[in-house]
């Protein structure tokens, strides 16, 4: 066949098609809107939402915006996370032998139903925490709450009156941050709930989709995977907020994020990788905020592998660790170096250099080996979820494991896997993280030391030390006496005692605590934080 | 004619029988917990049970097909966990943001892939043919994920033509009434100009990195199917009649390739349809795609299905309206 020569009238068509698709392409658009001045924008990796109910949610995200949605009793101060301040209540007397706190609270606060908010709400609330069972349920029920007690030990005694009784004198701001953090003390609008009850659920259906409180702002739409929408609330009983509203786009892409944030289409970023910190903290319109978490991210070891039974074996892997060298690299905006199993900020945590003695060591790490009797070394599985920085953390420690002549077996896997594997006691070791939620000693100690009963029937899978299978009858007795302890000064030196003796021999190798990171736009301003909270109501712009 | 409807009707519920038992398995079979992913690895141990329970992971695997199947014949495909909301619900609302990109990429990729593709078939091996094979060729080869992050960083963060990621402003985005939940329908009806540009500005650059791959795919398979028509007898008899070139190949070569070139509109359409995941992720697209992604990195099994059903559905559905239009308009397969 011959090649047919061009001419007009072959081309005129389809490059008239191509010219109006190009001119669409092609047409200028009028440059993006910056954000609204009264809002704050934010993008964040909102994927895991799934309930709004306070009794259910654990994760970080639901977490703040339920704290900035629904007000509890009491609050963290938020340049001092030890301290709490008034919330809901005014204020508190305690009785002389510590066993009971009587809560004044704030009078003529209406629900957005218009329902008045009284102390039978308050209570209600957190019956119903302890009736439903969920993760939060602990906060309440490792203080001696009990299904069966717990409409005795808290009760109304008028509309403003609250009195909490204790079985024990525990430490009375213990329990104060218990309720501020954990959202047990959320105060429910328990008649507008109750009208939607489904099954005896307690409205746990019905706060699915919903909050059904008082706070600074309410939440008037949620998308799941799209975007949030808070509004101040007009009916609030405290300051109302500078900004009237907070929406939060879904942006799972850091790289997107970083976009956003360097355009102006939002003011903050939530989830940027080191990369796109270490860039953007060169900006002059972007300020890199950074709040030390309650989390510590850690080798879970199994106590029931041979090996790691002996805690000489635990201490020489601590030796493979570099902790210097990943605090810089990979941990750098993070994490903190953290050996010790109290988190920085806590009240009883030993200070950053106490608290993290470790260093690569390699002649150590094969010396305790040949002590423990594992000279030839051994072979153990690490596994490890989705955190970003998991992989590149376990593969330096391997690296360093193999020189002393461990081998490690990485696995990657899905955090619900990993989780299922965990709690049902299936690994060797794992590099995961633990979340405490108070800032308190004995938050990580009842959990990461303490274990109430080591035997499989027991099923204690909120505990990290039962998953670990490691059990030590003198340390629970330790753990239980500084806890009961009335003098602040000698409990806080009996947690330093405990945590230099688990430096040595304890369950874990704890590695690093982590940083909650936020590029924050110059035009915002006043973003506060601590590990337990954001207030979105102290930002204006 | 009615044997044949009967066929493809038996044959369509084979197919789909046959993915919800797949889908089932593969549920099944992944190490995924779906207890722990609802609740968190904090949950108590009798909360834990308790979930167990409801979901009825306690029966007998044939007793949860069954309680699956007769679900799925009513259209339920339960709880989404990530979202606490039935999946029929969610996917009802992220799916016209996907159906709106997909389709407006692939009202860009054909019109812009079927005349590429003619026009290389008519000018093999020469300058245009060799252009438009390259631009197949980076179609094929650069990754959307890649191509969407340069597109972002060129025309949205350096020469602002075009909005970034999202489909809206914030700005505007609770101002359009939730209708239809295609933005550029909605905005328009409403009368909502500005706002209707503002999606218009979001859409071009994510859709437009789809029709690229999309018209790489259908400029290719159209140039091979017009080469072929070339080559045919009635071809040369139509220009030995003097007929022009041009008239001989777009609407004599076209007319028989025609079927064939829907045949690959459609396959292109429903690969887009089924979830441009990358792009999603990329451009913050809340679309079907990247709920299905989140829902398997989470293990929330409902969703998986119902959105692997669905899937299936789009293809088998694709698949039965070019079968039926191959046998209306090309009277050979009948």
């Amino acid at each position: 066949m011959r090649t047919p020569r061009i001419d007009a009238m072959t081309l005129r068509r389809p490059i008239m098609a191509a010219s109006v698709l190009g001119l669409a392409l092609g047409v200028p658009q009028v440059g993006h809107a910056a954000t609204p001045p009264t809002a704050l924008v934010m993008a964040w990796n909102i994927d895991a939402i799934s309930t709004w109910d306070p009794a259910q949610i654990g994760e970080v995200v639901t977490n703040e915006l339920v704290q900035n949605t629904c007000d509890a009793l009491v609050d963290f101060d938020p340049s001092d996370p030890t301290k709490v301040q008034p919330l809901f209540a005014t204020s508190w007397d305690v009785s002389e032998d510590r066993k009971q706190i009587t809560f004044h609270l704030q009078e003529g606060a209406t629900f957005p139903s218009g329902n008045e908010a009284t102390a039978e709400d308050v209570a209600w609330s957190m019956h119903r925490v302890v009736k439903l069972g969920f993760g939060n349920a602990a906060t309440l029920t490792e203080y001696g709450f009990t299904e069966d007690n717990v409409e005795d030990m808290i009760q109304a005694v008028d509309d403003t009156t609250l009195v909490m009784k204790l079985d024990k004198p525990y430490p009375t701001d213990l329990i104060l941050q218990a309720v501020a953090a954990n959202r047990v003390a959320a105060v429910l609008d328990s008649e507008e709930i109750m009208a939607n009850e489904e099954d005896g659920d307690l409205g746990n259906k019905y706060l699915t989709t919903r909050t059904e409180c008082i706070g600074p702002y309410r939440l008037v739409r949620w998308n799941a995977g799209e975007g949030i929408m808070l509004e101040a609330n007009e009916d609030y009983y405290g300051e109302a907020p500078a900004l009237s509203r907070v929406v939060i786009r879904h942006v799972a892409e850091p790289g997107t994020q970083r976009l956003l944030l360097t355009q102006g289409d939002v003011d903050v970023a939530r989830d940027l990788t080191p990369e796109d910190l270490a860039d953007l903290e060169q900006s002059p319109d972007i300020t890199i905020a950074k709040a030390l978490k309650p989390q510590l991210f850690y080798w879970n070891m199994n106590n029931a592998y041979e090996p790691l039974s002996n805690p000489k074996v635990r201490l020489a892997l601590r030796y493979l660790i570099d902790y210097q060298g990943l605090g810089e690299t990979v941990m750098r905006y993070s994490g903190a170096p953290r050996a010790s199993f109290v988190q920085i900020g806590a009240f009883g945590a030993l200070d950053e250099k106490a608290g993290q003695p470790f260093g690569v060591d390699l002649e150590k790490a094969k010396q305790l080996l040949t002590e423990a009797g594992y000279a030839d070394g051994f072979e153990m599985s690490v596994l490890f979820g989705t955190l970003p920085y998991s992989a590149p953390i376990a593969q330096s420690v391997q690296q360093n494991a193999s020189k002393v002549g461990i081998k490690l077996n990485l696995e990657r896997m899905a955090n619900a896997q990993l989780f299922s594997r965990v709690r049902g006691r299936e690994f060797q070791s794992t590099m995961q993280s633990w979340q405490t939620s108070v800032p308190d000693a004995h938050g990580m100690a009842s959990r990461q030391i303490y274990n109430p009963d080591n035997s499989a029937e027991a099923k204690l899978t909120q505990y990290p030390s039962w998953r670990a299978s490691w059990y030590s009858e003198e340390a629970n007795a330790k753990v239980d006496a500084a806890l009961m302890e009335p003098d602040t000064a000698k409990r806080e030196q009996m947690y330093h005692d405990l945590q230099e003796e688990m430096l040595q021999d304890g369950p874990q190798g704890f590695m690093f605590q982590i940083y909650d990171v936020a590029g924050v736009r110059n035009e915002l301003k006043g973003w506060a934080w601590n590990g337990f909270r954001v207030y979105y109501e102290n930002t204006s712009k | 004619m009615g044997r044949t409807a009967l066929r493809t009707l038996v044959s369509v519920a084979a197919t789909l029988f046959g993915l919800a038992a797949l889908t089932f398995l593969i549920g099944r079979l992944l190490p995924l917990d779906p207890v722990t992913a609802i609740l968190g690895d904090n949950a108590s141990q009798e909360a834990y049970d308790a979930m167990y329970r409801q979901l009825g992971l306690d029966q007998p695997i044939l007793v949860q097909f069954g309680m699956y199947l007769r679900d799925l014949v009513t259209f339920d495909f339960g709880m989404a966990l990530t979202t606490g909301r039935p999946v029929l619900s969610d996917i009802a609302r992220v799916f016209p943001a996907t159906l709106e990109l997909a389709t407006v990429a692939i009202v860009m990729g054909t019109s812009l892939g079927i005349p590429l593709g003619v026009l290389a078939a008519m000018y093999r091996n020469t300058v245009i043919d060799h252009t438009v094979r390259i631009v197949g060729l980076l179609g094929y080869s650069a990754p959307n994920f890649w191509l969407g992050l340069m597109g972002l960083v060129l025309f949205y963060a350096t020469l602002e033509w075009v909005g970034g990621p999202g489909r809206i402003d914030f700005v505007y985005e609770w101002d359009i009434e939730p209708g239809t939940g295609f933005l550029l329908l909605d905005s328009a009806v409403q009368g909502k100009w500005e706002a209707f540009g503002n999606v218009f500005s979001h859409i071009i650059l994510p859709a437009s990195i789809l029709a690229f791959g999309a018209l790489a795919y259908i400029s290719r398979m159209t140039r091979s199917f017009m080469i072929e028509q070339l080559g045919q007898e009635y071809v040369i008899a139509a220009r030995v009649k003097g007929l022009s070139w041009a008239r001989t190949v777009w609407i004599h070569a076209f007319r028989n390739i025609a079927v064939q070139v829907l045949t690959v509109v459609a396959l292109a359409y429903a690969f887009l349809l089924e979830g441009a995941v990358l792009t999603e992720t990329v451009f913050a697209w809340p679309g079907f795609g990247r709920y299905l992604t989140n829902a398997l990195l989470v293990g929330d099994m409902n969703a998986v299905v119902g959105c692997t059903l669905l899937v299936g559905v789009i293809f088998v559905s694709l698949n039965l309206i070019c079968d039926v239009l191959y046998r209306v308009f090309d009277p050979r397969t009948r």
